[in-house]
């Protein structure tokens, strides 16, 4: 949620009300001229000069203002705005005492204008500012009331002749203090509700862009994992389809009768198509586990505490027969016991067989292959290290990509489907570990893969709480 | 009038065993199984035609052993058929259109063994019966 203050949703707020402010006292300036003029003929003499001297007054500091208001335009820094509010009130607070003192003191009908000013305080500046307005007002008037009854100041009043009342005067003063005060309190109350009401308004506005922007950046995800999709579905058909339409045109070679199925050509023909039909069935079978990791299948088989010595060790027993053919010496170097609180075995077999069948693969002769086993903190790591043809650096980060084989991997083995490393990858990431491979070209690889030995996927927790009783919460941590 | 000889270059050794059958009733054949493996052949005996795989040891390797045929003089006027999966037409198309090799015939796998045939006849010819 973007944090917006009170000030700085207010501040353009302010401005704004600033320049409305100016325009209003352009109206307050004609109407004291036009009073100013009238008067005298229709029998108030005491507002000519005096109230055109104030209305000139009023109009030269609403110039002034005016320049200063247009200034801040760009600025709308609320403290600035704030004293240049409060500077205006006090000015037009004197320009009314003023007036009122020229038009009968506190007798004056023109005391109706300090619930106006008091208005339009608290409006334009905060509750505590308008307050201050307020008291000013009332002091002021008492200051006015006292320096005319002391005869401090002249009595001017309106009608001309009429006496100055004391009694009519006080009470008018009370009355005043009451109204100002009463006024700025019922006023700030609706001001501070509508307040509140327009922070809701733009709280509710930045959450619903903030949303919007969040819709908008999962769509553009979405479309990117459609792309992806479509992109790797095409990657799958073209690897489907070239040795489809190998095993075809020898089909056709024959059917022609360019050769005969007979002759020893011919049959070597054959053989070579159906190792073509083996590594196309090798694909799709590759292709086929690969989709099946990562529909997260809810009848996966997992279980608990597999222990990853015994899945090794299983697996280089496995492989001896291979590693024997191809005259690499295969290395087991566990130290420690690595117990996995959670792991799908078939999967996690599935994936260091593609590792260490790789090492064996792509190692050179009379090499080792050395399957290394480690605890470090809360991780298994797992080194596979084969000293073979290595991978070109323009591959090392290519590698866990689907179908991607380094020209020197084709040609020291034809057989592969580039989905191997992939399957791996997968593998090791539903398991919440990480794979990762150093590798120079002529010297070997080395394969890491740490498997953290808690980790428990969510949907796998939930399952297995629900399939085992909820025993599963106290064995969770357990280490070997 | 001599043999001719055709040179095909393709890295998936059982489709280069079932078209070399197929040309071998008309020509010589030699094969090769990639771009540096081709350029030993050519420099060895100069083929009268080169039938070359788009994606070999890497995508468009193909593509560079044309380009790099058509820039010396004395591949440059050796009649090219480039073999395609229309996969990679469509991969390659900005490609292609930047750099056009402009080879002889573009022809898509699989390929039907008569039409190579009458292909290359059309090319270089076919030797008398």
């Amino acid at each position: 949620m973007i944090a917006r203050s009170f000030q700085q949703i207010f501040a353009p707020e302010l401005h704004g009300r600033l320049v409305w402010f100016n325009r209003l006292r352009w109206c307050a300036v004609a109407g004291l001229t036009l009073a100013s003029l009238a008067g005298p003929p229709l029998g108030f003499p005491s507002v000519w000069p005096s109230l055109f001297v104030v209305a000139s007054v009023v109009a030269a500091y609403n110039l002034l203002f005016l320049l200063v208001v247009r200034a801040q335009r760009l600025e709308h820094d609320p403290s600035t705005l704030c004293a240049i509010a409060f500077c205006q009130m006090v000015l037009d607070l004197a320009a009314l005492m003023v007036t009122i003192h020229f038009t009968g003191g506190l007798q004056s009908p023109l005391m109706v204008f300090f619930a106006f000013h008091m208005v339009i305080g608290t409006i334009m500046i905060t509750a505590r500012w308008a307050y201050l307005l307020a008291g000013a007002a009332s002091l002021g008037a008492l200051l006015l009331l006292t320096a005319e009854a002391r005869g401090v100041l002249g009595f001017h009043p309106l009608v001309p002749d009429s006496a100055f009342d004391i009694t009519i005067s006080r009470l008018n003063l009370l009355a005043l203090i009451f109204g100002v005060f009463g006024i700025v309190y019922l006023a700030d109350s609706v001001v501070r509700r509508l307040k509140r009401r327009s922070i809701e308004l733009y709280e509710a506005t930045d959450a619903l862009s903030e949303r919007t922007e969040e819709l908008h950046r999962l769509l553009k995800e979405m479309k990117g994992v459609e792309r992806r999709k479509s992109l790797y579905m095409r990657m799958s058909a073209h690897q489907l389809r070239s040795p489809l339409g190998t095993i075809r045109t020898v089909l056709r070679v024959l059917d022609k009768g360019f050769v005969d199925p007979a002759t020893d050509q011919g049959r070597k023909m054959l053989a070579g198509a159906v190792d073509v039909t083996d590594s196309l069935l090798s694909v799709i079978n590759d292709l086929l586990a690969l989709a099946k990791m990562r529909e997260g299948r809810k009848h996966a088989p997992w279980s608990r505490d597999v222990n990853l010595n015994q899945l090794l060790g299983d697996l280089l027993d496995s492989l001896a027969p291979d590693a024997e053919k191809r005259h690499v010496a295969l290395v087991p170097d566990f130290k420690g016991v690595a117990v996995l609180g959670w792991g799908i075995p078939p999967d996690l077999v599935h994936a260091f067989e593609n590792l260490i069948y790789n090492g064996i693969k792509y190692n050179l002769p009379d090499r080792s292959l050395t399957v290394e086993l480690r605890i470090a903190d809360e991780f298994a790591v797992i080194r596979v290290i084969d000293q073979g043809i290595g991978i070109p650096e323009d591959y090392l980060d290519q590698v866990f990509m689907e179908f991607v084989r380094a020209p020197n991997a084709k040609h020291h083995e034809s057989e592969g489907t580039g989905l191997g490393l992939a399957i791996v990858k997968e593998v090791v990431e539903s398991h919440g570990g990480t794979v990762s491979v150093e590798s120079r070209t002529g010297e070997g690889s080395t394969f890491t893969v740490r498997l953290t030995l808690n980790h428990i996927p969510s949907e796998a927790e939930r399952l297995l709480q629900t399939g085992n009783g909820g025993g599963y919460g106290a064995e969770t941590g357990r280490r070997v | 009038m001599a043999t001719k000889t055709v040179l095909l270059v393709d890295d998936d050794q059982v489709f280069v065993a079932a078209v070399s059958a197929v040309l071998e009733s008309r020509y010589r054949v030699q094969t090769a199984a990639n771009g540096t493996q081709a350029f030993e052949k050519i420099l060895q005996s100069p083929p009268d035609l080169i039938i070359l795989d788009v994606m070999m040891d890497y995508m468009s390797e193909g593509f560079d052993v044309a380009k790099k045929l058509r820039r010396d003089p004395e591949t440059k006027a050796i009649p090219l058929i480039m073999l395609t999966g229309v996969d990679e037409r469509y991969n390659f198309r900005e490609e292609v259109e930047e750099s056009w090799v402009p080879c002889d015939r573009f022809l898509e796998k699989p390929i039907e063994p008569e039409s190579l045939l009458a292909e290359v006849e059309a090319l270089i010819g076919s030797p008398p019966s």
